[in-house]
């Protein structure tokens, strides 16, 4: 039993906005994130390398908010957050903060896995890239055409920046893998013009990522200071492992009932112990999809 | 006394009995001046009663908002920013020294009330970072900032930043040229060293509130953040539960998530406040291999202060006429 699910943010997309050539681009995005992660699930890999392969495709696809195509701060640089977390023995790497390296994922990876720490910010995190021999990238990589006409829209205080759905968005996988382990991971540009600094739940472990072997994997995307303040994927955890509720209510209560209650909306993908997958969002749409070794496929947005 | 004003004053007291009958409500404050090697051989008495003076400092200065009807969140900042102050505690002045020889500094706070947050990482010229961390809580649409972006944030509401210099003290530097010549290995020499700075309080309004500021580890990696500016591992408060500050080996306390699980196996286990830090710090975070301790208090006014290194600096004050400083596992 293998069971992958991804996101690539959470929002507002107006359907009237979202053109059919465009829904293709997230679609196919979507599906070979899904390909790259289930792929390594059927031939035995760890769960930790889908998350990673997954995520690490919708960073370098310039129409979700991370990694390449990252929203920009309001100094018109991109700023990316990354986390992963494996849920065998809770290890977890995190970088907040970075502008030079190309897949923060594979970094929070490294800093995980070669590193005492968990968490490291902004330009010593870069130098740790650079003593694990990471090639860093100009700023300019990341920056496209459609966020800087998106951060010119915020900044003028125009709502069009909704064009390009996940102003508020991350991506994310969740997965199970063939020996029962569980992991999670997510990646984010953060909010179209931003404070620069300003770091939101993706890379803060317990909020917008967990997992825990036994209980269930979450990744989040949302308005991150809400999800920081609930400590929400953790949050869920504790809901199942302390409650025995059903993943499902879970993350229903946490999306519908305490983020709705402190005023913040978003998304959650999570799967648990037993491969179960459940992706529910409080936004007009979340791009998501899912996939499993009993032969459960699907993309969708709304 | 008059007749009619004799009788006014009967009904006043009739009026008022009820209300006065009614238990004021309790107030408690717990600090911490972090956990983990605090060697009783190199604890000379002068040394002991000087950090026993800088606690009782914090303590009474937190108290003495709560008694006078201020705020937790008023209380934990007053008592943190006097540990932060106290050059012999691992915040603010003091800090430790990072690789490259440099204070910096990581806080937050949070109030149970709402509930809000603040938090800053990396700083370097903050004198302050728990107040900075409230003005992030209060000020901003945002939770936690970080460095250079997080120092804009201060001058932006016109806080004075201060040199590099003023946080690194003599002992300081010579704990860091110590740990530089055992190859780079990070090792506790003074107590402390590993620590971190914190409070949580219960106010007369009933809510609770947790801060925390810490300079990490001695030697550490450019950039490194622990457990103190993140929610829910090293710093959470929950009117509805409690407020937790921890002090320790902060990756461990991440990866566990301790301050907000202490809330959750009380609200979801009904544990006991005791209860539920005795589980995350004696079984969970034991088993994981991780040292370190936590501050608690509970809506009742309970307090806990829990640790499974060798000491912990803690203190410890509420209505009830509790008032104890302690360093080792016996309060002294």
């Amino acid at each position: 039993m293998y069971a992958i699910a991804i996101h690539g943010g959470a929002g507002p997309v107006p359907r009237a906005m979202l053109s059919e050539l465009r829904e293709q681009r997230f679609r196919a995005g979507l599906e070979a994130a899904l390909d790259a992660g289930c792929a390594l699930l059927a031939r035995g890999g760890s769960s930790l390398d889908a998350v990673s392969a997954a995520v690490r495709i919708l960073e370098d696809d310039p129409s979700f908010n991370a990694g390449h195509g990252a929203a920009l701060t309001r100094d018109g640089a991109a700023e990316l957050d990354a986390a992963i977390m494996d849920g065998r023995q809770l290890r977890a790497g995190a970088v907040a903060s970075v502008r030079h390296v190309r897949n923060p994922i594979e970094l929070a990876r490294r800093v995980m896995e070669k590193s005492r720490h968990v968490l490291l910010v902004g330009a010593g995190a870069e130098e740790f890239a650079l003593e694990e021999s990471f090639a860093l990238v100009p700023n300019q990589y990341f920056r496209t055409a459609e966020r800087q006409e998106q951060l010119e829209c915020e900044q003028r205080g125009e709502r069009v920046s909704d064009l390009v759905p996940a102003a508020h968005g991350t991506v994310g996988a969740v997965a199970l893998d063939g020996d029962g382990n569980l992991a999670a991971a997510t990646s984010t540009g953060g909010m179209t013009n931003k404070r620069p600094g300003r770091v939101g739940d993706s890379p803060i472990i317990g909020a917008g990522t967990y997992a825990k072997n036994g209980v269930c994997a979450v990744s989040a995307t949302g308005h991150g200071e809400y999800f920081i303040r609930a400590v929400a994927a953790y949050h869920v955890c504790a809901a199942v492992e302390y409650r025995a509720l059903s993943l499902q209510q879970a993350v229903h209560e946490m999306l519908h009932g305490i983020l709705a209650g402190l005023g913040g909306d978003g998304g959650l993908i999570a799967i648990g112990a037993d491969g179960q997958i459940v992706m529910d969002f409080s936004t007009e749409g979340m791009f998501r999809g899912a996939r499993d070794s009993g032969g459960r496929r699907e993309i969708a947005i709304y | 006394m008059s007749r009619p004003k004799l009788l006014a004053l009967l009904c006043l007291t009739v009026v008022c009995a009820p209300a006065l009958a009614v238990e004021p409500r309790p107030l408690a404050i717990a600090i911490h001046g972090g956990a983990g090697v605090i060697d009783p051989a190199k604890m000379t008495p002068e040394r002991a009663a000087s950090y026993r003076a800088g606690l009782a400092a914090a303590l009474d200065a937190g108290y003495a908002i709560l008694e006078r009807g201020g705020s937790s969140v008023e209380a934990v900042t007053a008592a943190v920013r006097t540990l932060e102050d106290d050059p012999q505690f691992n915040a603010g002045r003091g800090a430790v020294l990072d690789h490259e020889g440099d204070a910096e500094l990581d806080a937050a706070i949070m109030d149970g009330h709402g509930p809000r947050a603040g938090a800053v990482a990396g700083v370097r010229h903050v004198k302050n970072p728990v107040e900075l961390a409230r003005l992030v809580m209060e000020k901003s649409p945002h939770v936690l900032l970080v460095a250079e972006g997080a120092e804009e944030f201060a001058l932006e509401q016109g806080m004075v930043l201060v040199p590099r210099d003023y946080f690194r003290t003599e002992a300081r530097i010579r704990e860091l040229e110590e740990a530089r010549r055992e190859a780079g290995q990070v090792k506790a020499t003074a107590p402390g060293a590993g620590g971190t700075v914190g409070a949580v309080a219960l106010d007369g309004a009933g809510h609770l509130a947790a801060a925390t500021s810490t300079g990490g580890i001695t030697n550490k990696h450019r950039g490194r953040v622990g457990d103190s500016p993140i929610i829910g591992a090293g710093t959470y408060a929950d009117d509805g539960w409690c407020a937790v500050s921890g002090t320790g080996q902060g990756e461990f306390f991440i990866r566990q998530v301790v301050a907000f699980d202490i809330c959750s196996l009380m609200q979801y286990r009904h544990l006991t406040l005791a209860q539920a830090v005795r589980e995350l710090i004696h079984e969970k975070l034991r088993r994981s291999g991780g040292e370190g301790g936590v501050i608690a208090v509970d809506r009742s006014g309970n307090i806990a202060m829990d640790f499974n290194s060798v000491g912990m600096f803690r203190g410890a004050r509420d209505s009830a006429g509790k008032r104890v400083i302690a360093m080792y596992r016996d309060a002294q």
